[in-house]
């Protein structure tokens, strides 16, 4: 890469901002604003410095609406707020997909709106993490802060995951590398051990590399379990692995005095799903018989696990909850968005700073392209492509304040540090104002109804 | 430990090496996810560009797997599974070795092979799907093409969609 000079041409430093990417939420951001924009930031991987130095090209400015020829047609705000209101009113089977890349404050909107018209909510976890608060449902949750893996872990275990390309900081800043009060020499006082079928970029910088075969995590964490009950095992190799080193792995994982395991996609996307993840909570069950283990899931955007955490302290279930029924309910395969498109069951769908142009698999996206679809986000996306109503948003810890949760469930207040542009609108007034328009719709069908 | 040697692989592998036999079409696994530059690109929000395209229209191959193809980097393949067939470029692997596997980063190019199924776990498989590789002589589409051409939602008539003017790398709406 071309040498770049620092930038030096800025107006102000706005110091501890907090990085609106990652479930890492990094809080020691410095941007250097020069004109109202963000011209350079400090301290931020590269993933953050991209997303916080948006592409403005790209930036939705205006409310739009489809006109008959298939082209978005700019309108002013009460256009579009109405039309997407009157869409939602008059909607049977509605879903509110997406939430994780926004503040708590807009999900509270969200929940009230989606009770009054019965809509299923549900997040990104049903795409990424889903099957990882399924297993946590199932076998428990020994989960520890960041903080406390960088004071004490001897041994950090990546597992499906490759955070040098999803969570850059997550090594440098929480786990591996950082001195802490029991591990002043940092990362020489730590083993850092990848599991996963690719030699990835974490592989390449780990002291241990184990490539079990692909769909072999089952079969593998089995094995350690069975090493670790001081069982025989029959096989000369488990999932491409062979015993011998399956012993002496489980020897050196109960001979820690502090591990920690981070799980990513890689258990989660492939077939056994849940259970890959039922088994690993399993082996530290285990584990923690001789020592001290604790686990967290690698969670993909920065407030993703917010709206698991706020759903579930509201309404008692973390994602995919249905209020048709006009009370609350979850049920895996059933109330998912992913299930719902396929089985074509949804005539309205709302998407809220996410995108699943991007990330749903085509059978889900085609009955997208039946429906209608709101937008309300900051980019011209994948799924600005099949939105027949788009309200542009406000960028969350660089535009607009808010609170949001580490991957570790630890809440992180994220400040303003410059204006919206100024067509754009707050996600939270947004929603806001799609309740009582939706609200007053409601209200006159009622009044018509009883006369 | 036995196991953690690390992997060295040529950087390119050659037709006539012994090892490799030319072959039309390859069974392979495919494997979705992230990766750094999708990430960038992604959330920056410069979806519509080229660069795009560049990232996550993309197969990242083992150089052996590519040699068999008579692929090199940059010439185009189609991958076909039983959801689907989509035409990306072949780049090597930074990862490699990893003979028979290939690895597409999350993006509209890899939804439109990946398996909706979701077991009533309510997450799709996006990883370990059956695939075939061959080469072809297909574009890659640029992001907004894409979408028109797999989902077709305001195009009054299929057929046409092949000599539709590509709907670039900047924003299309009416002003007011
Ligand atoms: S590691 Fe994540 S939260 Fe931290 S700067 Fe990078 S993208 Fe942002």
């Amino acid at each position: 890469m071309a040498y770049e000079p620092p930038v030096t041409d800025y107006d102000e430093i706005v110091e501890n901002c907090t990085c609106a990417f990652c479930g890492c939420n990094c809080d020691d951001l410095d941007y250097l604003v020069k004109d109202g924009h963000v011209v350079g930031v400090r301290h931020a991987c590269r993933l953050g410095a991209s997303k916080i130095m948006e592409d403005m090209d790209q930036r939705l400015m205006v409310p739009m609406i489809r006109d008959e020829t298939g082209e978005l047609q700019e309108v002013d705000w009460d256009t579009a707020l109405d039309k997407a209101a009157e869409l939602i009113a008059g909607a049977i089977r509605p879903i509110f997909y997406g939430w994780s890349e926004t503040s708590i404050e807009t999900m509270k909107h969200g929940i009230r709106l989606g009770e009054l018209v019965g809509a299923v909510l549900d997040n990104q976890a049903t795409i990424c993490h889903g099957p990882s608060l399924q297993a946590v449902q199932n076998a428990g949750y020994p989960i520890a802060t960041l903080g406390e893996v960088k004071n004490r872990a001897d041994m950090i275990v990546y597992t499906g995951s490759n955070p040098m390309n999803s969570h850059p900081r997550h090594l440098g800043r929480y786990s591996t590398f950082p001195r802490g009060w029991f591990r002043q020499r940092g990362r020489f006082d730590r083993t850092l051990i990848t599991m996963d079928p690719k030699y990835s970029d974490t592989a390449k910088m780990s002291d241990i590399w184990i490539g079990f075969e692909q769909n072999g995590d089952y079969g593998f964490y089995n094995a350690i379990r069975a090493a670790l009950k001081g069982k025989k095992i029959d096989q000369d190799y488990v999932s491409g692995i062979p015993k011998e080193d399956i012993m002496e792995l489980a020897e050196a994982m109960k001979n820690v005095q502090f591990g920690a395991l981070y799980f990513g996609l890689g258990l989660t996307h492939t077939l056994s799903k849940q259970r890959n993840i039922d088994m690993a909570i399993e082996m530290l069950t285990d584990l923690n018989e001789y020592t001290k283990w604790v686990l967290t899931p690698m969670r993909g955007h920065f407030n993703v696990n917010g709206f698991n955490i706020f759903m579930a302290f509201e309404m008692g279930f973390p994602y995919g909850v249905d209020f048709c029924r006009g009370y609350q309910r979850y049920m895996n395969g059933e109330t998912n968005t992913i299930d719902l498109l396929t089985r074509k069951e949804c005539d309205v769908f709302m998407v809220i700073a996410a995108d699943p142009g991007a990330h749903y698999p085509g059978g889900a996206v085609k009955h997208l392209a039946e429906i209608p679809v709101i937008q309300v986000d900051i980019h011209w996306g994948p799924s600005t492509e099949i939105a027949d109503v788009v309200l542009p948003g406000s960028f969350v810890g660089v535009e607009a304040a808010g609170t949001s949760y580490r991957m570790d469930g630890v809440p992180i207040y994220m400040k303003k540090a410059i204006d919206k542009p100024e067509t754009c609108r707050d996600d939270e007034w947004i929603m806001r104002e799609l309740l009582e328009r939706v609200q007053k719709i409601k209200d006159q069908e009622a009044a018509v109804a009883s006369k | 430990m036995t196991y953690i040697e690390k992997p060295v692989v040529p950087k390119v592998v050659k037709l006539e090496e012994p090892a490799a036999k030319e072959r039309k079409i390859l069974n392979m696994m495919l494997n979705t996810g992230s990766d750094i530059y999708q990430g960038a690109c992604k959330k920056r929000g410069s979806t519509l560009k080229d660069e795009y395209r560049k990232v996550c229209g993309v197969a990242y191959m083992d150089p052996r797997d590519m040699a068999k193809l008579g692929v090199t980097n940059w010439d185009t393949v189609k991958v076909t599974t039983d959801w689907g067939e989509v035409a990306v470029s072949s780049v090597h692997s930074r990862d490699a070795p990893h003979e028979g596997t290939i690895f597409i980063p999350k993006g509209p190019w890899a939804n439109v092979i990946t398996s909706h199924e979701t077991y009533c776990c309510c997450d799709p498989t996006y990883k370990g799907i059956y695939c075939t590789v061959e080469k072809t002589d297909e574009p890659v589409l640029l992001m907004a093409d894409l979408m028109r051409a797999v989902y077709k939602k305001y195009v009054d008539d299929e057929e046409t969609i092949p000599e539709l003017k590509s709907l670039g790398e900047m924003p299309v709406y009416k002003k007011k």
